[in-house]
């Protein structure tokens, strides 16, 4: 069975409408290709991918369309 | 113990320094700008701008990033030349910087149109972080703005007005926005994004002269049709002049920016150049190219730095760029050489789809996405692996490209 650690830190994008002064920001043209082939992937489907996200930390915002927050909820 | 020297503090000069206190951890690194501070973001300025990001995220190191490392910054420093036989770097003022191994990585600066009134107040380039906050600033306070230049930085003048609630002119030379890349239907997506933050292209169009108010700000763009625009912040965004001018004295090689191979090595004995600033040789376009984009400025950067220390030709610079667009409800990103090539494919999908793939020698040189950026992976992939396919071009217009169904590559 999963830990509850494992189920609790599936990873997320939220968007987000507002920057806080202490976020770490990137664009998505600093994204290595398989955290940005990732991103591309989980924004289109909508879905909680059940894959680890690659190369991405925790509260993490990106600069794409919007902004978006990866989360490890 | 090995003096390194790097010119520039934009990315590729600080991802050099980076590597180089990996590879070689007694060396002296002296890392001088003539910025007023020490590296950031420059691709987010563009959001600061725009007013959706404060300041404080888009640094990216403070000076004890540079301290912890034990590597030397000199803030507000500017190379006037370089003595390649005495292998020294001179400085504006103060003492020559020695070096054994010198990299330059200084970039560009935004050309200025050559048109009266040109540098009146209110007209804006875009460049570093003190132009940001400028255009920041004029932009919170304009009304009508006037935005010239059709092409990647061009636009992000567009999305500043959009954001900002400034009505804008975009006055374009032809009869669309990036039409070295973008055919009329990939382009009329774009229009159409502008159009919906409130910018209206022009074409057929550009500037004659700007007016001025007795003040000296600018009042408005005149076109060479004699049409006025009538503008309190305008941006003008036409290209970058390479910052070579301390190098001409010196023998080395250029050609619109600084020549160099697959190993970052000028035609000069151990002067190195990465980034924008670089003519490199692209292994996997078999030419000479250029890139003016964060991720290869990046690697241009490490590749040059991993030579440096290892004093050999250790790794060559491999690399299929990208540049994103994301000011509109749709992405768009060009990778690779969209502009290069001997023929090319396209399709629109919808009002919001489009995309076009560039050949040459029937292998992907590059290409442009928009609306839907899915096929990205696969057409880098194809180009690093430099895959025969534009025989092939239907399946990879179809929505979803699919691998699988390419003729495998040793069949070809
Ligand atoms: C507004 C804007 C938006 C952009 N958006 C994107 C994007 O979305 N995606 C993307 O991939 N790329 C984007 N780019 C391009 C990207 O920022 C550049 O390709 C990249 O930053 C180049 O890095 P570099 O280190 O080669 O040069 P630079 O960042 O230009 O650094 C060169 C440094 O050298 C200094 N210098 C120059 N001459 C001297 C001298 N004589 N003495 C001392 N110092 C000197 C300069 O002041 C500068 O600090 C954008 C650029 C701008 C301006």
């Amino acid at each position: 069975m999963a830990t509850s650690e494992t189920i609790d830190r599936s990873p997320t994008l939220r968007r987000v409408e507002s920057v806080p002064p202490d976020a770490t920001v990137r664009h998505i043209d600093q994204l290595e290709e398989p955290t940005l082939a990732w991103f591309l992937e989980t924004l289109e489907s909508g879905a909680t991918p059940t894959v680890d996200a690659p190369g991405l930390e925790d509260g993490e915002i990106i600069v794409f369309t919007a902004c978006y927050r990866f989360e490890l909820s | 113990m090995t003096e390194y020297v790097i010119i520039g503090d934009g990315i590729s000069g600080s991802s050099a320094a980076e590597t180089l206190r990996e590879e070689d951890p007694d060396a002296n690194i002296t890392i001088i700008t003539d910025e007023g501070e020490p590296l950031y973001n420059r691709i987010l300025i563009k959001e600061h701008a725009k007013g959706k990001l404060p300041e404080a995220p888009i640094s990216i190191h403070d000076e004890d990033w540079y301290a912890e490392r034990e590597i030397e910054l000199s803030l507000n420093t500017h190379v006037t030349t370089i003595d390649s036989e005495e292998k020294i770097v001179r400085i504006h003022e103060g003492e020559d910087i020695p070096y054994d191994k010198l990299l330059i990585a200084t970039g560009g600066t935004p050309t200025q149109l050559p048109v009266p009134n040109s540098d009146a107040e209110g007209i804006h380039h875009f460049w570093t972080f003190q132009d940001a906050r400028a255009i920041r600033e004029s932009a919170e306070a304009a009304d009508d703005a006037v935005v010239v230049g059709a092409g990647l930085l061009g636009i992000d003048f567009a999305a500043v007005c959009g954001a900002q609630g400034v009505e804008g002119k975009y006055l374009m030379r032809g009869d669309r926005w990036w039409r070295y890349a973008l055919s009329a239907d990939g382009a009329e997506i774009m229009h159409n994004g502008m159009r919906d933050v409130g910018v209206e292209p022009v074409f057929d169009s550009g500037v004659d002269h700007f007016e001025t108010d007795d003040d000296g700000q600018v009042a408005a763009a005149v076109d060479p049709n004699g049409e006025r625009y009538e503008c309190d912040f305008a941006g003008v965004a036409i290209g970058l002049t390479f910052n070579t001018e301390f190098l001409y004295g010196t023998d080395l090689e250029m050609e619109n920016g600084i020549v160099v191979d697959e190993y970052m090595e000028t035609n000069l004995e151990d002067v190195y150049a990465a980034g924008d600033i670089t003519r490199f040789y692209d292994v996997l376009l078999g030419e000479q190219a250029q890139n003016g984009s964060w991720g290869s400025a990046k690697e241009q950067g490490r590749v040059a730095a991993t030579n440096m220390a290892a004093d050999a030709q250790s790794e060559e610079f491999q690399w299929v760029s990208s540049y994103s667009i994301t000011h509109f409800d749709f992405p768009f990103l060009s990778f690779g050489h969209p502009t290069l090539g001997d023929e090319h494919a396209e399709r629109r999908y919808s009002d919001t789809e489009w995309r076009r793939v560039a050949f040459k020698d029937g292998k992907i040189v590059g290409g442009v996405l928009i609306g839907d950026l899915s096929p990205q992976s696969t057409f880098k992939k194809l180009m690093r692996q430099q895959r025969d396919v534009a025989d092939q071009a239907e399946l990879l217009l179809e929505q979803s490209v699919d691998m699988d169904k390419l003729a495998p590559a040793q069949e070809q």
